[in-house]
């Protein structure tokens, strides 16, 4: 009894540490951190067409939808090994909405990169000084939110998608 | 006579005006100085590893900088611009976590441990001078 009561706080110490290294860390990437957006309503926003500036879009015009918004930018290197995963998960399901938001771009260089690499968007909005992305918590390209078709943003992915993940996490929750 | 009169007033009330008006312009600076460094402490950059938004100079934490410096000259409080970052980052983007219900074993787990090593300390000493 005597010994327990010795050892106790070791005893204690190394099972609150083996509790935070199991339980807290356990497929937990400190750099992708939880989003909080999740169940939130799409932040509002108003975007200019890529291709046609006199063209906007805003939440209105998905609140019904369920839409993937992926930030890309053509400077970002990752995104260039994403953007072959877009245009395969736009090829497997054709019904849904994809947008793109060029994020703190050149528009021409923005226009050559969907060129070289194609376009899997339904509708690609320019974000030239980054509010947009401000307004979506965006620290890093690229990243991807999908929401349901209330509205709700339902689903968050920082850097790029891959295959798995289109697999694993996007697919069971397309609407 | 008159009119030298109330151009002396005129005078007079720009030499006192004058100073009093730059002082309050510099005063409201510092605050927002201070106010800006105090607030940028407070946030994480979220793309570096273990650093302030203020102690680093990643395009995150320029880009936050900015924003946070805007709000402060547009008038909006410490407390209005951390709700603001928050709603949009999440609580991980403060760098100290905060005191609630959520975080209570994180902040009360170091007094745990101390209260309980007193406890065991004591009884240790009561027990050692007992079989002396």
């Amino acid at each position: 009894m005597k010994k327990i009561i010795l050892y106790s706080p070791i005893i204690l110490f190394i099972l609150i540490t083996s509790f935070l290294f199991i339980f807290l860390l356990q497929g937990k990437d400190p750099h992708k951190p939880p989003s909080a957006l999740i169940d939130q309503n799409l932040p509002y926003f108003v975007i200019t067409n890529l291709f046609d500036n006199n063209k906007q879009f805003t939440n209105n015009d998905i609140k019904d939808t369920q839409v993937l918004i992926n930030f890309f930018a053509s400077w970002c290197i990752p995104c260039k090994t994403e953007h072959a995963m877009l245009n395969y998960l736009k090829n497997k399901n054709p019904q849904l909405i994809i947008i793109g938001i060029d994020h703190k771009d050149k528009i021409n260089d923005a226009i050559k990169f969907l060129e070289i690499n194609g376009n899997p968007y339904n509708y690609v909005g320019v974000d030239e000084d980054g509010k947009i992305g401000l307004e979506f918590g965006v620290f890093g390209l690229p990243e991807t939110f999908l929401t349901n078709n209330k509205g709700k943003i339902i689903y968050k992915n920082i850097g790029p998608i891959t295959k798995e993940i289109i697999k694993n996490e996007i697919n069971p929750l397309l609407q | 006579m008159k009119s030298i009169h109330s151009y002396n007033k005129i005078i007079t009330i720009l030499v006192f005006f004058i100073p009093l008006f730059y002082a309050s312009l510099s005063s409201g600076k510092e605050n927002i100085e201070k106010d800006f460094k105090e607030l940028t402490s407070k946030f994480r950059c979220m793309t570096c590893q273990n650093q302030t938004i203020y102690d680093s100079d990643a395009e995150f934490s320029i880009d936050l900088k900015n924003v946070i410096r805007q709000k402060l000259i547009d008038g909006e409080t410490q407390q209005e611009i951390i709700e603001f970052i928050e709603k949009r980052y999440g609580e991980y983007i403060l760098f100290e976590p905060k005191f609630d219900k959520k975080n209570i074993f994180l902040w009360s787990f170091p007094f745990i441990i101390l209260l309980l090593s007193t406890v065991i300390l004591i009884i240790k000493i009561k027990k050692n001078s007992a079989s002396k």
